[in-house]
């Protein structure tokens, strides 16, 4: 805007035109350094750990031993025969399969409940709120003690109901579905929220005109709210998709990957492999391969949104 | 929405007993859901309070009993402060952790707010040629997967030889793509143009612009920012972890779920020390809950 001005009070002055242009290159570096901490943390924090990645990636590599001898693709080749890694792959995705499609039709449900304004949505909006904004390490470890074999509150309740006792966190079949349970407890706040701001965007005189033509609240549901809805649930199926892909926290500090490797899940296994057993270089190579799946998934569910619109 | 557009008539006494137990239901479905979501807290909170025998002998049968305590005691909590004899021998210093969380969130917050204002002005509002590549530039970091990228983000910071100090956990984090986009957005819908432009023609720099002109206008983005990318730091565990092995300078989430857990014998003290890391974070995140859910459900809108 201030070049606008300036230009138009230039004059065909040689001096005076060659002030201004300096003055105009200065405002142009003045202007530069108001972004440049930000590009540079960019560059630094977010762009070259992938170059390092990469180029990790080729090296027998440790933080311990540092650098080894260059071995091309083989960690890359190891990855098609390691049958831990296509394990984890299927985990993950059992995972993202547990937790996403319950979360979001949790969450428009309570939306849906919960939309009139009174104390009682108010109350139920804060409970709700609680548990998303604590640290998931702490709702991890509490869980944890809630889903503990002997001492959980859940078998306690179990016990007072005068039912047996239930292995979850120990139990290969039960472990995965614990942990997406507890995820979508703490998650769905994020989904209820967007939901929530969803819902208030749809012009009320839709609903109204759906009744004069003798829609039912199913009808109206159906042919209004989730035709309306789709954008937003789009982008929250895919940021969910995304971020319940990378799970680590919980799995960490819940099941370490057990019982028998069945939570163990890709972004765990990358940890174990740099940190528990020193191959900084495979774990680059997991990294990088993981990065791409993920662009692959969000491009393609990036392309649906686009054709929806 | 739907509900109200049909509202139960409640001219014959059936009808009236029908609207009354419609009510009677919606408060018990209130009162379940507010049961799942805090039970957990409740069972926490008061689990730090307690003495640590009662913990286990009070869980059957499933009464009132099992949560609120009969000896009400700060043992617990001495012991993860470091403030008796027992916290001293085990090397217990929550209270020091729970500083470190604080002092690394807050700072991150306030350095992210100078830094993502500075560069959402600059998208916003001045000119420079090639502007929508550096845009691009911003946005593709959208795409890069957050914990994925962890491992290599740590050999980075340890090739500057941030790793094992407040660095680490401080400076990859003062500029964030979210905040300035979101910041962004705020500048060009909520602020006027012709108030910026009427101080760069009366002779501000863009600097005194943005300070006195710009921000003024942008404090509800700023607080909604702030909100999220506090929550955002406070939550890393992932990142302190591994970038952090001295116990003086790790944040208290990492260090409960190093020394604490649900394996160790004690549980009281995982019930103080989780109340420590939760109960502060809950009241500002309750108290200022307007500004929180407004960023949330942003992110959704803005896509």
């Amino acid at each position: 805007m201030a070049q606008r001005f300036d230009a138009a009070g230039a004059t065909p002055a040689a001096n005076l035109f060659s002030r201004v242009f300096t003055w105009r290159r200065r405002q142009l570096i003045v202007a530069f350094l108001f972004v440049l901490p930000a590009l540079i943390n960019f560059l630094t924090f977010r762009y070259i750990p992938i170059f390092e990645a990469a180029y990790a990636s080729v090296f027998e590599y440790s933080l311990l031993g540092g650098f080894g001898d260059f071995i091309g693709l083989a960690h890359y080749q190891r990855m098609l025969t390691d049958p831990v890694l296509w394990r984890a792959f299927q985990s993950t995705v059992m995972f993202v399969v547990y937790k996403v499609p319950l979360q979001i039709v949790l969450a428009l449900a309570l939306a849906l409940y919960l939309s009139r304004q009174s104390i009682g949505t108010a109350i139920v909006r804060s409970a709700i709120l609680t548990p998303m904004v604590t640290s998931l390490i702490i709702v991890s470890i509490i869980w944890a003690m809630i889903y503990h074999s002997q001492n959980g509150l859940i078998q306690s309740i179990l016990l007072s109901l005068g039912l047996p006792k239930v292995a979850f966190l120990s139990d290969v079949n039960n472990a995965m579905p614990a942990v997406a349970a507890m995820m979508i407890w703490k998650d769905i706040g994020f989904s209820f929220i967007i939901f929530v701001a969803g819902l208030k965007g749809i012009p009320e005189m839709y609903y109204e005109a759906a009744i004069v033509d003798g829609a039912n609240r199913w009808q109206s549901f159906r042919h209004i709210t989730l035709p309306l809805l789709r954008p937003i649930m789009m982008f929250v199926i895919v940021t969910q998709t995304i971020f319940s892909f990378q799970v680590f926290v919980p799995i960490y500090q819940m099941t370490q990957g057990g019982p028998l490797d069945s939570t163990k899940v890709i972004v765990y296994y990358i940890y174990q492999m740099g940190f528990r057993f020193q191959e900084m270089g495979y774990a680059s190579a997991l990294s990088i391969v993981t990065l791409v799946i993920l662009l692959t998934v969000s491009w393609l569910q990036m392309r649906v949104l686009k054709v929806d619109e | 929405m739907a509900a109200e557009l049909h509202p139960v008539t409640s001219h014959t006494p059936a009808a009236r007993a029908l609207g009354a137990l419609g009510q009677v239901l919606r408060i018990v479905i209130y009162a379940g859901l507010c049961f799942i979501f805090l039970v957990p807290f409740v069972w926490m909170v008061f689990g730090g309070v307690r003495a640590e025998n009662e913990i286990f002998a009070n869980l059957i049968p499933f009464s009132l009993r099992t949560f609120i305590p009969i000896e009400w005691t700060l043992e617990s909590y001495l012991t993860v402060l470091g403030l008796n004899e027992t916290g001293r021998m085990l090397g217990y210093n929550f209270g020091l952790n729970l500083g470190n969380s604080f002092f690394v969130s807050t700072t991150v917050v306030l350095l992210s707010l100078v830094f993502n204002t500075m560069g959402a002005y600059f998208f916003a509002r001045l000119r420079f040629p090639g502007k929508k590549y550096l845009i691009l530039f911003v946005l593709a970091t959208f795409l890069v997967p957050f914990e994925a990228t962890i491992v290599p983000l740590y050999v980075v910071v340890r090739s500057l030889g941030l790793h094992n100090s407040y660095g680490a956990l401080i400076v990859p984090w003062f500029a964030s793509p979210f905040v300035i986009f979101s910041l962004i957005q705020f500048m060009r819908d909520q602020i006027p143009y012709e108030l910026d432009e009427a101080a760069l023609i009366d002779g501000a720099g863009y600097w005194t612009t943005l300070w006195r002109v710009i921000v003024p206008n942008t404090v509800p983005g700023l607080v909604t920012n702030g909100l999220l990318e506090f929550q955002f730091i406070w939550n890393l565990f992932y990142w302190p972890l591994i970038s952090v092995t001295s116990k003086d300078i790790q944040v208290l989430q990492v260090v409960i779920a190093g020394t604490l857990g649900q394996n160790q014998q004690y549980w009281g003290r995982t019930f103080a020390g989780s109340s420590l890391a939760t109960i502060p974070v809950v009241v500002i995140f309750l108290l200022l809950q307007r500004y929180y859910v407004q960023g949330v459900a942003s992110t959704g809108v803005k896509g």
